[in-house]
């Protein structure tokens, strides 16, 4: 039975632990025991009932979507990568604008790199808005 | 055995027909698949819990802990009412594209 139980273990290896899925875990096993019995009251040998069961049992790739693997946290990288465009970049432009209206009054010049800059948030903007259009 | 990716849409309707009759467990819906198809059908198990997953999260079944056996104890799942009712709209679905493909199918040598 130990063979069923690392089977399953492997199969869970890249799934997320947590409540949901160490029950799904635990009634995946637990029927799986059950089959190898029931095989076994038909007159299989052990090892044979066990490999059949496992056989049996087939890809886990449906399991997985269900108990989301999605990998939450990139939609948060992509909205923390919006935020800390938005404020560095502010930083920048208000440094800019601080250097310009100190030292040179007279001339407007800090609206060419305020436009550069802009592109920074304006870009993860877009990373961020194309991520939430595909979920 | 029948081609399983023509089956794979109607996997619901299976096990909600099945779990409507009485409560029952994985492996008691899986064997019980394969005992009324006559074998000619097997679900895998994985996609079995891959649909109680699903079944569960819409609220669509239930499930409990039921006796001890074989030094586990067994998950049995219920149909909820939302169940019932959508089981019911799968059955009428299911008529009406049967209809619409008997028209293309049936009547040809």
């Amino acid at each position: 039975m130990k063979k069923i139980k690392n089977h399953i273990d492997e199969l869970f290896t890249d799934i997320p632990r947590n409540n949901d899925t160490e029950m799904v875990k635990q009634e995946i096993i637990q029927n799986l025991e059950e089959k190898v019995f029931y095989l076994m009251e038909q007159g299989k040998e052990e090892d044979d009932a066990i490999n059949k069961a496992i056989v049996e049992f087939g890809d886990i790739e449906d399991l997985r979507n269900e108990l989301g693997v999605k990998n939450p946290g990139i939609k948060n990288m992509a909205k923390l990568n919006l935020e800390f465009s938005v404020w560095g970049s502010s930083l920048i432009i208000a440094l800019f604008i601080f250097i310009n209206l100190y030292y040179t009054p007279n001339t407007i010049w800090a609206i060419y790199p305020i436009f550069v800059i802009l592109w920074w948030p304006l870009s993860m903007y877009f990373v961020w808005s194309r991520k939430k259009w595909r979920e | 055995m029948v081609r399983s990716d023509i089956i794979r849409g109607h996997l619901d309707s299976i096990i909600l027909r099945l779990i409507s009759e009485k409560d029952r467990y994985g492996y008691e819906i899986s064997q019980e698949i394969s005992l009324r198809t006559n074998n000619r059908f097997q679900i895998k198990e994985a996609t079995l819990y891959a649909i109680f997953q699903r079944l569960e999260k819409r609220e669509i079944i239930e499930a409990y802990y039921g006796d001890i056996t074989h030094g586990g104890k067994r998950k049995y799942y219920r149909i909820t009412p939302l169940g019932r009712a959508y089981l019911t709209e799968l059955v009428r679905e299911w008529t009406e594209v049967k209809e619409i493909i008997d028209l293309f199918m049936e009547g040809l040598e």
